[in-house]
Protein backbone atom coordinates (compact mmCIF):
# COMPACT_ATOMS: atom_id res chain seq x y z
CA UNK A 1 0.00 0.00 0.00
CA UNK A 2 2.78 2.36 0.83
CA UNK A 3 4.14 2.19 -2.86
CA UNK A 4 0.81 3.53 -3.75
CA UNK A 5 1.69 7.02 -2.25
CA UNK A 6 4.31 8.69 -3.86
CA UNK A 7 6.54 11.78 -2.83
CA UNK A 8 5.71 15.06 -4.18
CA UNK A 9 9.06 15.01 -6.00
CA UNK A 10 8.34 12.03 -7.42
CA UNK A 11 4.64 13.16 -8.09
CA UNK A 12 5.52 16.59 -9.91
CA UNK A 13 7.67 14.04 -12.31
CA UNK A 14 4.66 12.25 -12.77
CA UNK A 15 2.86 15.27 -13.55
CA UNK A 16 5.22 16.37 -16.07
CA UNK A 17 5.57 12.74 -17.82
CA UNK A 18 1.88 12.96 -18.45
CA UNK A 19 1.71 16.41 -20.26
CA UNK A 20 4.82 14.97 -22.78
CA UNK A 21 4.68 11.10 -23.14
CA UNK A 22 2.02 8.72 -21.09
CA UNK A 23 1.93 6.86 -17.62
CA UNK A 24 1.24 3.32 -17.15
CA UNK A 25 -1.62 2.19 -14.86
CA UNK A 26 0.15 1.97 -12.01
CA UNK A 27 1.48 5.64 -12.72
CA UNK A 28 -1.76 6.76 -13.00
CA UNK A 29 -3.45 5.34 -10.01
CA UNK A 30 -0.04 6.60 -7.93
CA UNK A 31 -0.59 10.32 -9.60
CA UNK A 32 -4.40 9.64 -8.92
CA UNK A 33 -4.17 8.72 -5.49
CA UNK A 34 -1.62 11.64 -4.24
CA UNK A 35 -3.58 14.05 -5.77
CA UNK A 36 -6.07 13.39 -3.73
CA UNK A 37 -4.28 14.06 -0.38
CA UNK A 38 -2.07 17.04 -1.59
CA UNK A 39 -3.14 20.64 -2.57
CA UNK A 40 0.38 21.42 -3.24
CA UNK A 41 0.79 18.71 -6.13
CA UNK A 42 -2.60 19.70 -7.28
CA UNK A 43 -2.06 22.99 -7.81
CA UNK A 44 1.42 22.04 -9.20
CA UNK A 45 -0.32 20.09 -12.21
CA UNK A 46 -2.43 23.66 -12.66
CA UNK A 47 1.14 25.55 -12.82
CA UNK A 48 2.90 23.17 -15.41
CA UNK A 49 -0.04 23.37 -17.80
CA UNK A 50 0.17 27.23 -17.40
CA UNK A 51 3.24 27.47 -17.84
CA UNK A 52 2.95 24.85 -20.80
CA UNK A 53 0.20 27.35 -22.41
CA UNK A 54 2.36 30.78 -21.30
CA UNK A 55 5.76 29.22 -23.71
CA UNK A 56 3.47 27.92 -26.82
CA UNK A 57 1.63 31.13 -26.84
CA UNK A 58 5.29 32.82 -26.24
CA UNK A 59 6.49 30.95 -29.01
CA UNK A 60 3.98 30.03 -31.69
CA UNK A 61 3.91 31.46 -34.63
CA UNK A 62 5.99 34.03 -36.19
CA UNK A 63 7.61 36.36 -34.02
CA UNK A 64 6.02 40.16 -33.66
CA UNK A 65 8.95 42.42 -33.61
CA UNK A 66 10.51 42.08 -37.02
CA UNK A 67 13.95 42.36 -36.98
CA UNK A 68 16.53 43.10 -39.82
CA UNK A 69 20.15 41.95 -40.68
CA UNK A 70 22.59 44.80 -40.80
CA UNK A 71 23.35 46.04 -44.37
CA UNK A 72 26.86 45.45 -43.58
CA UNK A 73 26.05 41.75 -42.61
CA UNK A 74 24.23 41.21 -46.20
CA UNK A 75 27.30 42.91 -47.95
CA UNK A 76 29.45 40.32 -46.54
CA UNK A 77 27.34 37.77 -47.21
CA UNK A 78 27.18 38.81 -50.81
CA UNK A 79 31.03 39.50 -51.05
CA UNK A 80 31.19 36.02 -49.64
CA UNK A 81 29.69 34.42 -52.36
CA UNK A 82 31.16 36.39 -55.08
CA UNK A 83 34.67 35.09 -53.50
CA UNK A 84 33.50 31.24 -53.73
CA UNK B 1 29.15 28.01 -69.44
CA UNK B 2 30.51 27.32 -66.60
CA UNK B 3 31.04 30.66 -65.81
CA UNK B 4 27.83 32.04 -66.76
CA UNK B 5 26.34 29.69 -64.71
CA UNK B 6 28.27 30.84 -61.78
CA UNK B 7 27.72 34.15 -62.44
CA UNK B 8 23.67 33.57 -62.59
CA UNK B 9 23.91 31.52 -59.69
CA UNK B 10 25.54 34.51 -57.94
CA UNK B 11 23.30 37.06 -58.89
CA UNK B 12 20.20 34.40 -57.77
CA UNK B 13 21.76 34.47 -54.29
CA UNK B 14 22.38 38.35 -54.56
CA UNK B 15 18.77 38.32 -55.18
CA UNK B 16 17.73 36.53 -52.18
CA UNK B 17 20.19 37.66 -49.95
CA UNK B 18 18.48 41.25 -50.32
CA UNK B 19 14.84 39.89 -50.55
CA UNK B 20 14.69 37.21 -47.64
CA UNK B 21 17.61 37.69 -45.54
CA UNK B 22 15.88 39.84 -42.92
CA UNK B 23 12.77 37.34 -42.64
CA UNK B 24 15.47 34.45 -42.32
CA UNK B 25 17.19 36.48 -39.47
CA UNK B 26 14.19 37.65 -37.58
CA UNK B 27 13.11 33.90 -37.44
CA UNK B 28 16.82 32.78 -36.53
CA UNK B 29 17.13 35.63 -33.70
CA UNK B 30 13.73 34.38 -32.47
CA UNK B 31 15.06 30.85 -32.64
CA UNK B 32 17.92 30.96 -31.03
CA UNK B 33 17.87 34.74 -28.75
CA UNK B 34 21.64 35.13 -30.02
CA UNK B 35 22.14 38.16 -32.48
CA UNK B 36 25.46 36.67 -33.45
CA UNK B 37 24.62 32.96 -33.57
CA UNK B 38 21.44 34.37 -35.82
CA UNK B 39 23.38 36.27 -38.60
CA UNK B 40 25.97 33.02 -38.16
CA UNK B 41 23.25 31.13 -39.19
CA UNK B 42 21.78 32.98 -41.77
CA UNK B 43 24.78 33.43 -43.76
CA UNK B 44 25.72 30.06 -43.44
CA UNK B 45 22.08 29.28 -44.86
CA UNK B 46 23.02 31.16 -48.01
CA UNK B 47 26.48 29.87 -48.40
CA UNK B 48 24.60 26.10 -48.06
CA UNK B 49 21.72 27.73 -50.84
CA UNK B 50 24.67 28.92 -53.18
CA UNK B 51 26.16 25.53 -52.95
CA UNK B 52 23.41 23.52 -53.66
CA UNK B 53 21.85 25.56 -55.80
CA UNK B 54 21.17 22.87 -58.70
CA UNK B 55 19.16 21.08 -56.21
CA UNK B 56 16.77 23.88 -55.83
CA UNK B 57 13.45 22.51 -57.86
CA UNK B 58 11.55 25.52 -58.82
CA UNK B 59 7.98 23.80 -57.68
CA UNK B 60 8.79 25.47 -54.42
CA UNK B 61 9.14 29.24 -53.61
CA UNK B 62 12.73 30.25 -52.54
CA UNK B 63 11.76 31.70 -49.62
CA UNK B 64 10.16 28.07 -48.15
CA UNK B 65 13.27 26.42 -49.50
CA UNK B 66 15.49 28.89 -47.69
CA UNK B 67 13.93 28.19 -44.28
CA UNK B 68 14.30 24.62 -44.38
CA UNK B 69 17.96 25.31 -44.55
CA UNK B 70 17.64 27.49 -42.32
CA UNK B 71 15.58 25.73 -40.01
CA UNK B 72 17.99 22.63 -40.41
CA UNK B 73 20.88 24.56 -39.59
CA UNK B 74 19.17 25.85 -36.14
CA UNK B 75 18.61 22.30 -35.30
CA UNK B 76 22.43 21.50 -35.98
CA UNK B 77 23.31 24.24 -34.06
CA UNK B 78 21.62 22.87 -30.75
CA UNK B 79 22.54 19.95 -31.77
CA UNK B 80 26.53 20.83 -31.46
CA UNK B 81 26.42 23.35 -28.71
CA UNK B 82 24.41 20.26 -26.55
CA UNK B 83 27.88 18.16 -27.58
CA UNK B 84 29.94 20.83 -26.48
CA UNK B 85 28.20 22.49 -23.91
CA UNK B 86 28.19 19.31 -21.65
CA UNK B 87 32.28 19.83 -21.69
CA UNK B 88 32.45 23.08 -21.35
CA UNK B 89 29.32 25.30 -19.18
CA UNK B 90 27.88 22.43 -16.71
CA UNK B 91 27.48 24.26 -14.11
CA UNK B 92 24.53 26.34 -15.20
CA UNK B 93 23.00 22.55 -15.39
CA UNK B 94 23.93 22.25 -12.09
CA UNK B 95 22.38 25.09 -10.78
CA UNK B 96 19.41 24.28 -12.78
CA UNK B 97 19.09 20.61 -11.09
CA UNK B 98 20.15 22.53 -7.31
CA UNK B 99 17.56 24.80 -8.17
CA UNK B 100 14.55 22.30 -9.34
CA UNK B 101 15.71 20.10 -6.13
CA UNK B 102 15.68 23.13 -3.83
CA UNK B 103 12.04 22.61 -3.80
CA UNK B 104 11.98 19.28 -1.83
CA UNK B 105 12.83 18.51 1.43
CA UNK B 106 14.72 15.16 2.23
CA UNK B 107 11.98 13.18 2.32
CA UNK B 108 11.09 14.43 -1.17
CA UNK B 109 8.25 16.39 -0.31
CA UNK B 110 7.63 20.41 -1.13
CA UNK B 111 9.73 22.05 1.66
CA UNK B 112 6.46 24.91 1.53
CA UNK B 113 3.08 24.36 0.93
CA UNK B 114 1.74 27.49 0.39
CA UNK B 115 0.79 28.33 -3.11
CA UNK B 116 1.89 31.05 -4.32
CA UNK B 117 -0.66 33.91 -5.21
CA UNK B 118 0.29 34.08 -8.77
CA UNK B 119 -0.99 30.71 -10.09
CA UNK B 120 -4.47 31.58 -8.85
CA UNK B 121 -4.44 34.79 -11.86
CA UNK B 122 -6.00 33.63 -14.81
CA UNK B 123 -5.29 32.64 -18.14
CA UNK B 124 -5.61 36.17 -19.44
CA UNK B 125 -2.31 37.04 -17.89
CA UNK B 126 -0.97 34.98 -21.04
CA UNK B 127 -1.62 38.09 -22.81
CA UNK B 128 -0.13 40.89 -20.35
CA UNK B 129 3.23 41.76 -22.23
CA UNK B 130 4.57 42.63 -18.94
CA UNK B 131 4.45 39.12 -17.50
CA UNK B 132 5.76 38.02 -21.16
CA UNK B 133 8.76 39.91 -20.80
CA UNK B 134 9.32 37.94 -17.04
CA UNK B 135 8.78 34.66 -18.92
CA UNK B 136 11.26 35.63 -21.85
CA UNK B 137 13.70 36.60 -19.28
CA UNK B 138 13.36 33.31 -16.98
CA UNK B 139 13.53 31.08 -20.08
CA UNK B 140 16.47 33.11 -21.42
CA UNK B 141 17.97 32.39 -17.91
CA UNK B 142 17.44 28.28 -18.18
CA UNK B 143 20.41 26.08 -19.49
CA UNK B 144 20.34 26.14 -23.14
CA UNK B 145 19.62 22.40 -23.57
CA UNK B 146 16.62 22.55 -20.91
CA UNK B 147 15.92 25.46 -22.87
CA UNK B 148 15.45 24.04 -26.49
CA UNK B 149 13.61 20.83 -24.53
CA UNK B 150 11.26 22.93 -23.47
CA UNK B 151 10.52 25.27 -26.44
CA UNK B 152 10.89 22.36 -29.42
CA UNK B 153 7.35 21.07 -28.96
CA UNK B 154 6.39 24.02 -29.93
CA UNK B 155 8.64 25.64 -32.57
CA UNK B 156 8.93 22.69 -34.88
CA UNK B 157 6.03 20.27 -35.65
CA UNK B 158 8.16 17.50 -34.20
CA UNK B 159 7.53 14.16 -32.16
CA UNK B 160 8.64 13.80 -28.90
CA UNK B 161 11.34 10.95 -30.61
CA UNK B 162 12.73 13.24 -33.17
CA UNK B 163 13.19 15.97 -30.61
CA UNK B 164 15.38 13.41 -28.90
CA UNK B 165 16.95 12.73 -31.67
CA UNK B 166 18.22 16.19 -32.22
CA UNK B 167 19.07 16.24 -28.79
CA UNK B 168 20.67 13.24 -28.99
CA UNK B 169 18.84 12.16 -25.60
CA UNK B 170 16.22 9.21 -24.76
CA UNK B 171 12.34 10.03 -24.47
CA UNK B 172 12.82 9.66 -20.50
CA UNK B 173 15.92 11.92 -20.38
CA UNK B 174 13.55 14.25 -22.17
CA UNK B 175 10.69 14.33 -20.33
CA UNK B 176 13.32 14.89 -17.20
CA UNK B 177 14.76 17.91 -18.41
CA UNK B 178 11.57 19.12 -19.66
CA UNK B 179 10.54 18.83 -16.09
CA UNK B 180 13.37 20.54 -14.24
CA UNK B 181 13.16 23.43 -16.73
CA UNK B 182 9.23 24.06 -15.83
CA UNK B 183 10.38 23.60 -11.80
CA UNK B 184 13.26 26.49 -12.79
CA UNK B 185 10.53 28.52 -14.30
CA UNK B 186 8.14 28.33 -11.58
CA UNK B 187 10.87 29.70 -9.57
CA UNK B 188 12.17 32.40 -11.30
CA UNK B 189 8.27 33.30 -12.26
CA UNK B 190 7.18 33.11 -8.47
CA UNK B 191 10.43 35.51 -7.68
CA UNK B 192 10.39 37.79 -10.63
CA UNK B 193 6.31 38.34 -11.27
CA UNK B 194 4.93 40.24 -8.32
Amino acid sequence: MDKMVNSCKKTTELIDKKLLTSLSIKEKMQLYFHKSICKTCTSYEHQSRFIDNAVSKLFYGTPKNETSLSKEKKQNIIDKINKS
Amino acid sequence: MQAFQNIDSKKTIEDWVNQYSDPLFSWAFYKTSSKETAEDLVQDTFLAAYNKLDTFKGNSQPKTWLFSILNNKIIDHYRLSSKTTKKTVSLSEDKGQEISEGFFDETENWKSTTINPIWKQDEELLDNPEFNKVLKYCMDDLPENWRFAITSKYLTNKKAAEICQDLNITVSNYWQIVHRAKLVLKKCLEMKWV
